[in-house]
């Protein structure tokens, strides 16, 4: 293979491999809100991208170091999730056909948050770019991927391996799979059903948040990433089954690099196409998706 | 005549049996019953011959019609109908819209605007016309419930737990009221509680685990070994 | 129909059409009107469909583009009157909106949503990526309005007065359905589709033909607007579109004939008279529609009637039926 040619496979297998992790993990914690809760949430494009401008604002602005910056935004998201559910998402626990209510909720959330950030980021620039955490360059092969790429893919799946573990091996992660598989059995066998809902929404945002502060610190981006990352999100869902977090992970890197290869070619938007099709092939071939929950 | 007739159903969720090769028949004039302990899969049971779920195997007719593959709206064109286990109205719209909407379906061919009237009254709902439907009382509901199905002249009804979350009076109430109904239609009354069943049906069919093990009068039923072990023994009994 | 209702259809209908010449000296506010108009049509088409036991149909306004750029098209390049292109290109968007709203009606709830969310972005991304037609993200200027007699056009008040019309006689029309027996079919599908499949009505073909006479509604809007507004693109027919005249109708109250127009009349004057406040109309949308989704189901309208009912008495016993029968 020429020099030239392996260049574009190695950047695409990157460029693949990254956006794919953040992906993945973007599109698990919405997938498990939506297993637990039925809370389908449409401002999660808004969640990721707040995170990302706030990054760039706590380094650039304030000038903290990175890590500092990461933390601070975590700390914020968790409290963020924190004050949403109480004032908003709890009182829809009973409501009939939750899942519309939801999603029409989150809809009015995102034009908010949308709304928000055309007051305040849209003013001050149209591409945001972070400084990076860690400098430097790996060379793979001929190909150079920089190091704060790979630090971002390395916690994406890293955060990914944890989620999993967490689901599979602790009691907080099994009670929140007996109320993914089945709300009324999981109470008759004593869990605190309000309580799981509570957790997995705060645990589900903040893995947005965190997928927004790990995609500032990887490319640069402007307020557009929202809604293409809100229709990615749920197209990753969709196809890979709601409520799996498995289905989120394969799926994820599967459009990671369909998006790596499909920019090699064409804008990012026939990406977009394609995740719309798939979405709506799934919805109305299989809408339970290729993965159990 | 023969009007239900269940051959070789069975229905499988994902590896686990919900029906096995259930067999059966209701006569027309006869009241059926069917009980069973939770999770024996009279829910799916109803769920297959109504047409809210396919089987997967077995045949499934209604006078000599091959239901097996139609829709709930088609089966209640043929004279077959259900009621809900948790009670279902229109609970947005009037008493009176509820009644209006299960007209629908037979147009002119239904019912005069006086039997309506004398349904009505006889199912004492006449003073709640204007109510919301979703404001009146449990009873109330199921009454509509009923009376919603007998304005589609049906050969059938289909009754899943007709006296599910009623008082004491109401219960008797409603057994009285059914024993009523049967000269206007066959009923086919799935039940729990076996006082329910022993004062309505002529002939019940027991499902346990998918499987039908018994089927014949009541007082049989009651005197059956394997019911009263697997049943009987240890579930509820009003 | 209780004769409240009538009244207040009654009156409603002489409103509008007096609104554009009570109006006429203001050009500004004359548009405004116009905009409300041309929104209440879509409001009442969306109404037939709507709500959360209902279907949320978001991808409306991507049909009342196609109905807008086909109009376009129609007049422009075919050279067809406005009075021949507009039936014809509403028809098209309604029957392509059958078709393509055709598989996701088997849905229910969310998925139906969702289903309806992805065609509409697939929609609005054709407008944009076939500039053939479409003339993409620039987007398409100088529409004619419509010709009227004496080679004139139907311009400024006289225009005004026939967006009335025409709202009125959208409003008139699904009066009428409400008391056809295809309308109260409408309304039981709507309200429990499970429910009205059991008592014999045939839910897919309802929600089809409801899906038709919603998608005309859609174009004929759509049509209007391009000849209104005299510019259109992609934007104008974006999901936003179709969540605003959710918002009206549900702000109003859905499932009545007023609440509707009293959403829209609310609701659609707002973004154009705080012009210089794009970024808050966002926000103030967003903030009612969920305000409206927690707070306020029913809608004004809703509301206002539980309140006449309490006063009259009407309301005997509240008992919690929902919690016995889950």
């Amino acid at each position: 293979m020429s020099d030239s040619s392996l260049l574009i496979v190695l950047s695409t297998l990157s460029t693949g491999l990254i956006m794919g992790a953040i992906f993945s993990l973007v599109a698990a914690g919405v997938t498990i809100v939506y297993g637990c809760v039925w809370l389908p949430n449409a401002s999660n494009g808004q969640f990721f991208l707040l995170a990302a401008l706030v990054v760039w604002t706590f380094t650039l602005s304030f000038g903290w170091s990175s890590l500092a910056a990461s933390l601070a935004v975590i700390v914020l998201g968790v409290l963020l999730a924190v004050v949403l559910e109480l004032v908003l998402i709890r009182r829809l626990y009973n409501a009939p056909n939750r899942n519309v209510a939801y999603f029409v909720v989150t809809l009015g959330l995102t034009q908010i948050l949308s709304g928000i950030f055309s007051l305040t980021y849209a003013k001050w620039s149209d591409q945001f770019s972070v400084p990076p955490v860690i400098e430097g360059i790996t060379m793979l092969g001929p190909f150079p991927i920089s190091n704060n790429r790979l630090l971002a893919m390395v916690v994406s799946l890293g955060v990914l391996g944890l989620l999993f573990a967490l689901l599979r091996y602790h009691p907080y992660g099994r009670a929140l799979r007996a109320v993914f598989q089945n709300r009324e059995a999981a109470a008759l066998r004593g869990v605190n059903v309000r309580a799981i809902y509570r957790l997995s929404f705060v645990l589900g945002s903040t893995i947005i948040f965190l997928g927004g502060i790990l995609f500032a610190f990887a490319y640069s981006f402007d307020l557009s990433v929202a809604w293409t990352m809100s229709i990615t999100a749920f197209a990753i869902m969709i196809v890979g089954g709601p409520g799996s977090v498995l289905g989120a992970l394969v799926v994820g890197m599967t459009f990671g690099f369909t998006q790596a290869i499909v920019s090699i070619f064409a804008s990012p938007t026939v990406a977009m196409f394609s995740y719309l099709g798939a979405m709506l092939i799934m919805l109305l071939f299989q809408p339970n998706g290729l993965f159990k929950r | 005549m023969k009007l239900l007739e269940v051959s070789g159903l069975s229905k499988s969720f994902g590896g686990v049996a919900a029906l096995a090769n259930v067999v059966g028949h209701s006569i027309e004039g006869e009241t059926l019953g069917m009980i069973g302990p939770n999770g024996s899969g009279k829910t799916t049971f109803v769920n297959v011959v109504s047409g809210h779920v396919r089987a997967d195997r077995g045949t499934l007719t209604f006078a000599g019609v091959n239901i097996a593959r139609m829709r709930p709206h088609q089966l209640a064109e043929v004279g077959l109908c259900r009621t809900y286990q948790a009670v279902r109205v229109f609970s947005e719209l009037s008493t009176r819209q509820n009644i209006e909407n299960a007209r629908l379906l037979l147009e002119d061919r239904g019912l005069g605007a006086a039997e309506v009237r004398e349904l009505t009254e006889w199912l004492r709902l006449d003073r709640n016309l204007d109510k919301q439907a979703g404001s009146l009382t449990l009873f109330e509901q199921r009454r509509l419930e009923l009376l919603m199905r007998l304005v589609l002249k049906p050969r059938l009804i289909m009754l899943d737990e007709p006296v599910g979350g009623l008082a004491v009076t109401e219960v008797n109430e409603m057994i009285t009221l059914l024993q009523e109904l049967k000269a206007r239609c066959s009923l086919f009354v799935i039940e729990h509680t076996m006082r329910v069943i022993r004062e309505l049906a002529d002939r019940v069919m027991v499902l346990i685990a998918g499987e039908k093990v018994a089927d014949g009068p009541p007082s049989e039923i009651l005197q059956n070994q394997r019911v009263i072990d697997e049943y009987l023994g240890n579930a509820a009994h009003a | 129909m209780t004769s409240h209702s009538q009244y207040g259809i009654a009156a409603a209908t002489l409103v509008i059409l007096a609104l554009p010449f009570l109006l006429a000296g203001n050009r500004f506010l004359g548009f405004v009107l116009g905009m409300t108009l041309i929104s209440l049509l879509w409001a009442t088409g969306m109404n037939l469909l709507s709500g959360f036991v209902g279907l949320m149909p978001l991808m409306f306004a991507g049909i009342a583009g196609i109905a807008g750029y086909a109009m376009v098209y129609f007049t422009r390049t075919a050279g067809w009157s406005f009075w021949l292109a507009m039936p014809v290109a509403s028809l098209l968007a309604a029957i392509i909106g059958v078709a393509l709203g055709l598989p996701a009606l088997r849905l229910k709830g969310f998925y139906f949503t969702l289903c309806s969310l992805v065609i509409q972005s697939v929609l609005t991304l054709a407008f944009i990526f076939f500039p053939k037609f479409t003339n993409g993200d620039t987007g398409i200027n100088e529409i004619a309005p419509p010709d009227w007699f004496g080679g004139t056009a139907l311009t400024g008040v006289r225009f005004d007065f026939a967006l009335a019309v025409a709202a009125v006689a959208g409003i008139l029309f699904s009066t009428w359905l409400t008391q056809t027996h295809l309308g109260k079919k409408f309304v039981a599908v709507r309200e429990d589709d499970v429910l009205a499949e059991s008592i014999g009505i045939d839910v897919v073909r309802t929600r089809i033909t409801a899906f038709f006479i919603v998608s005309l509604y859609a174009g004929i809007g759509g049509c209007f607007y391009s000849a209104y507004v005299g510019f259109i693109s992609p934007r104008a027919f974006d999901v936003l579109v179709s969540l605003n005249i959710w918002l009206f109708v549900t702000f109003g109250g859905r499932g009545t004939i007023l609440g509707p127009i009293i959403g829209t009349a609310i609701l659609a004057p707002i973004p154009f008279l705080l012009q210089d406040l794009q970024a808050f109309k966002d926000i103030l949308s967003g903030t009612l529609i969920i305000l409206v989704t927690l707070l306020m189901p029913g809608g004004i309208y809703g509301a206002w009637l539980k309140l006449l009912s309490r006063k009259r008495g009407r309301e005997v016993q509240t008992t919690q039926v929902r919690e016995q029968g889950v």
